[in-house]
């Protein structure tokens, strides 16, 4: 706790108390029976305690509050209370008294006082008392100056200042992933994944209030920390609602890009930004913190000149019978091509159609769907490869295997196949 | 949770300052006689000595029975237990209604004569009838008193020892008089390990600060200032000298023959001797001397030593079985792990202690004894077992879930609050606020408000006046919670309407007070308090906060701590934890 001594020449005397939350006070049961030597007296002596909890004496978390004994830690994003008391430790009548406190950072600095009008006068064993409340914003050395100046009877004027110097830590630690979804065949948009891992860096429990992320304008959000079960969905963490030292908890969200830019999402290159995660905690006694992370930026998978993705596909086929897919064929480059397919066969996989036949062209953005058929000649889970699109204006040839794949069974229950 | 320091240990001074001079030490004695008070038999030791057993004075303690001349190991045994003998508490100076074990009314009861010496073996047979008489010249059936009595012993004694105890015990109870060798790393033979722990840090405090006139005024009782017995150990209990109990009992013990450095060396047990260790142990846990409970604990392993049951003892406690151990003292045992850093053991031994307290519990539906034997038991004391154990058993849930609190599993320890219910359900109330408490303190104040309403539910109108408080202070807490200071102080106050002498409601309101920024009124409020009611003011938790709004108030401080020094000086034995007042 951060109490100096004032210096001995000054008729006022300034004290700063941090006033983190308080706690509650905890006993230590010590218990017997009637028929033991003590008899009754360990019973009595605890009921005789004021911080026991009467009727349940051996319950060791008590109601008496205990105010903080010492400074303690300070996380960015919680919020720094303490009391400022001045003091008259004279014995004569000080008047003109003004008392500023403000906070120096590093890059900033901010007042903190309640109230900048001077207090006309105060008697001796009198003092003047202040709550400041500030929601710290930076990590690193944070400096608390309080300045008080003051008239003494003789008119002559004083002025000294306290400097309280205290480090605010980091109490998160947030790393991202994304994960881009396979296209839904039902649906055009591409969905991204976000996988947060939030780790509690500081020394107790935490309370994780609130997780959220807000989205960008191009993006929805949905939130995929809750199980659906009666009105309130529950968490997925279960009872397990609060995050001890060091632990590690992950959230998932599932952004969809809006409709409107729906078009533009198979085609976004390079960087592009998703949204902030916004997490708001509570300790002791509902201490609060909140945070904000900057921008989260997602790197667009790269497509290439060209995206094949599939538009439908069957689950499940029938041993060498033909069944039909659709490719969607987008030009993510800026040129305009000139497409041809072929289609090569593999061990398992049989193209049916015409191969080498042009598509006509394809201008920068845009698409064009393709209608194929093919046939397995064995079972299994089969994957479809041996797609060929030629751009003739520059001659380049771009290969796709590995489709997708497709569950190829036999009908019949005899021995033939 | 507050940190808590436990002072450090005194180092072993091994002066043990007798009054009246060493009587010799004690005479033997055969193993045909039974526990208290024994007349003695044929084979006495040249030396005799008067033991002075009338009335309430008791000889203070003999030195060690090392001064004694004894060749044997069973001489010595016999030495260890006469000593035992006379330090007894006698029936009629005891305040417990179970009285004694039924032997002693057998033998030959309190209403004694002085020197007992001098009755040969002849004629102690025939006294015990006339003194049985004696002694239940008021009641009409002395046999169903005494049964009734064995029932009380039976079910309190019950214990499940181990399997090689139990092979142990059999041994005993089918050779007649000697108990089997047993190797000595099966015995218990514990010693005092510290010495003179009497140190009164008020006075102290008042050498430093008030000076030597001022210190010189402060009256504790010691060791030396109260009766050399248990009801001397009593008193120092009660006033609150603990440290002064800790050394009496540490001479009690040292007539046991358990002195300090007898650890380690071959002695026998009493119900006695072992309650006095359990006082010790227990005390050291008051005062937080952990590591002393430990290291005085050592001796005797896991409680389940052969010579720790009444069986092994078959001609000093015929017919008794089960543990002496008190039940008080495994609870002890098992606890203190969690106060020296090793809180797993302590709830593997917690959960020991839930098994036994299971499987009796088991074997009593069942229709059997506690201890599974085919004994039948009378509807009525069949409930009563019942009812013990389940007190028992709530007793070391509340011992696990503190152990789980202390140790941040807020999951399980919420779990284990909430089946304690079920055993303890008229502390339902206190349970689910103290469930609030706890998720108060990790942050979840909805979940806290969720426990808080379902008190509020249980509690009809109408009822006893602490439902209604309690209600209250839930409230307080959320407040406090949502920062809402006013608020919270708004609803002590309400406390304090219906209760006026609350001291938790006061000491929170003038809590809030500060958050308030009224430090004046805070300060005085509380002042006020400790001046008016020191007795339920002058405690740790409130003197920490008074001592910290002072440092806040003014650079003298100092002076008015020394004023609560002095109002300390006043009332508090030698136990008071002196850090509060923050003058070190």
């Amino acid at each position: 706790m951060d109490v100096n001594q004032a210096k001995q020449e000054h008729l006022l005397a300034l004290k700063v108390m941090r006033l983190t939350k308080p706690t509650l006070f905890t006993n230590l049961p010590v218990t017997c029976e009637e028929r033991d030597l003590p008899g009754d007296l360990f019973g009595q002596l605890m009921k005789q305690d004021p911080s026991t909890i009467k009727g349940a004496e051996s319950l060791m978390l008590g109601e008496m509050l205990t105010l903080p004994q010492n400074f303690g830690n300070i996380f960015l994003g919680e919020t720094f209370s303490s009391y400022i008391s001045v003091h008259n430790d004279s014995t004569q009548i000080v008047k003109d008294i003004l008392v500023k406190a403000d906070l120096q950072t590093s890059s900033q600095r901010l007042n903190l006082s309640a109230s900048n009008s001077a207090v006309a006068e105060l008697k001796p064993e009198c003092c003047i008392d202040d709550v400041i409340h500030h929601e710290v914003k930076e990590i690193g050395t944070h400096i608390l100056v309080c300045a008080v100046s003051y008239t003494t009877q003789f008119g002559e004027k004083l002025y000294f200042r306290k400097f309280f110097k205290f480090q605010v830590l980091k109490p998160l630690d947030v790393k991202t992933k994304f994960y881009n979804a396979e296209s839904d065949l039902s649906s055009v948009t591409d969905e991204v994944f976000l996988e947060a891992q939030i780790q509690n860096i500081t020394t107790s429990p935490m309370f994780m209030e609130k997780v959220s992320l807000e989205p960008t304008i191009m993006y929805n959000v949905t939130e995929l920390n809750t199980v659906a079960s009666g009105d309130d969905g529950e968490s997925t963490f279960g009872k397990m609602s609060y995050l001890q030292p060091m632990d590690t908890r992950q959230y998932l969200y599932c952004l969809k890009p809006k409709a409107e830019y729906a078009e533009k999402a198979g085609v976004i290159k390079g960087v592009t930004m998703i949204g902030k995660l916004d997490i708001v905690w509570r300790t002791n006694l509902g201490e609060r913190g909140r945070l904000q992370t900057s921008q989260l930026q997602r790197m667009a998978p790269g497509y290439g000149d060209i995206r094949l993705s599939l538009e439908m596909i069957p689950d499940t086929v029938n041993l060498e019978e033909p069944f039909d897919i659709v490719c969607k064929i987008t030009n993510c480059s800026e040129r305009t091509m000139d497409l041809v397919v072929e289609m090569c066969n593999t061990r398992s996989i049989h193209w049916c159609g015409i191969s080498g036949r042009q598509l006509g062209k394809l201008s920068p953005g845009a698409s064009l769907l393709l209608p194929l058929t093919i046939f397995s000649s064995v079972q299994g889970l089969q994957s479809i490869s041996g797609l060929r699109l030629t751009d003739t204006f520059l001659k380049r040839t771009y290969e796709y295997d590995d489709i997708a794949q497709v569950c190829v069974i036999c009908p019949y229950t005899s021995n033939e196949c | 949770m507050d940190a808590r320091e436990a002072p450090s240990q005194r180092p072993d001074t091994l002066d043990i300052t007798m009054e009246d001079g060493s009587n010799a030490a004690s005479a033997g004695d055969s193993l045909e006689a039974p526990s208290n008070l024994v007349p003695f038999k044929d084979n006495i030791l040249p030396q005799e000595e008067s033991i002075d057993l009338g009335g309430a004075e008791f000889a203070t303690p003999h030195e060690d029975s090392s001064a004694t001349p004894s060749e044997s190991l069973m001489d010595r045994l016999n030495d260890q237990m006469m000593e035992s003998v006379m330090i007894s508490d006698s029936p009629n100076n005891s305040e417990e209604e179970d009285v004694a074990p039924m032997d002693s009314f057998l033998d030959g009861g309190e209403d004694l004569k002085p020197a007992r010496e001098d009755e040969g073996k002849e004629g102690s047979q025939e006294q015990p009838f006339n003194q049985l008489q004696a002694v239940f010249s008021g009641t009409d059936d002395p046999f169903a008193t005494a049964l009734s009595l064995s029932e009380v012993d039976r079910r309190h004694d019950a214990w499940l020892p181990s399997e090689e105890t139990r092979k142990v015990l059999i041994s005993v109870a089918t050779q007649q008089y000697s108990p089997a060798y047993v190797e000595s790393s099966r015995l218990t033979m514990p010693g005092l390990k510290f010495d003179n722990l009497q140190v009164d840090a008020v006075k102290d405090l008042m050498l430093r600060f008030l000076g030597e006139q001022a210190a010189m005024k402060r009256q504790v009782l010691t060791a030396n200032s109260v009766e050399q017995s248990v009801i001397g150990l009593k008193q120092l209990v009660s006033s609150k000298n603990w440290r002064a109990a800790v050394d009496l009992t540490g001479r009690l013990l040292t007539a046991h023959g358990q002195g300090y450095g007898k650890a380690g060396q071959p002695t026998s047990h009493t119900t006695d001797s072992l309650q006095l260790w359990f006082v010790r142990l227990a005390l050291f846990t008051k005062l937080n001397l952990f590591q002393n409970a430990e290291l005085e604990f050592e001796p005797f392993g896991n409680l389940d030593q052969p010579d720790l049951y009444y069986e092994y003892y078959p001609t000093v406690y015929p017919g008794k079985r089960g543990s002496m151990v008190p039940f008080s003292m495994r609870l002890l045992h098992a606890e203190l792990p969690q106060y020296l850093a090793k809180p797993q053991e302590a709830l593997d031994r917690l959960h020991h202690l839930e098994t036994i307290c299971l499987a009796i519990l088991d074997n009593l539906e069942k229709g059997l004894a506690e201890d599974g034997s085919m004994v039948t038991l009378t509807q009525e004391n069949r409930q009563a077992s019942l009812k013990l154990w389940r007190s028992r058993l709530g007793r070391v849930m509340y011992s696990m879930a503190n152990c789980l609190l202390l140790m941040k599993d807020y999951i399980l320890a919420v779990e284990t609050y909430h089946s304690i219910i079920q055993y303890e359900p008229q502390q339902r109330v206190q349970l689910l606020s103290g469930i609030g408490r706890i998720f108060l303190q990790i942050g979840d104040v909805k979940m806290a408000e969720r426990y808080f309403q379902d008190v509020e539910k249980g509690c009809q109108k109408g009822g006893p006046v602490t439902n209604t408080t309690c209600v209250l202070m839930n409230r307080a807490f959320v407040y406090l919670s949502q920062n809402n200071y006013t608020e919270a102080h708004a609803t002590f106050l309400e406390v304090l309407k219906i209760d006026p002498k609350n001291p938790v409601a006061n000491n929170n309101a003038a809590v809030c007070l500060l958050y308030l920024g009224r430090l004046k009124e805070s300060l005085g409020q509380l002042e006020g308090l400790v001046q008016q009611d020191p007795t339920s003011y002058l405690h740790e938790s409130v003197l920490f906060n008074l001592t910290t709004m002072y440092e806040l108030e003014s650079s003298r401080s100092t002076q008015k701590k020394q004023a609560l020094l002095e109002a300390v000086a006043c009332r508090e034995g030698d136990s008071f934890n002196t850090q509060c007042l923050k003058l070190a």
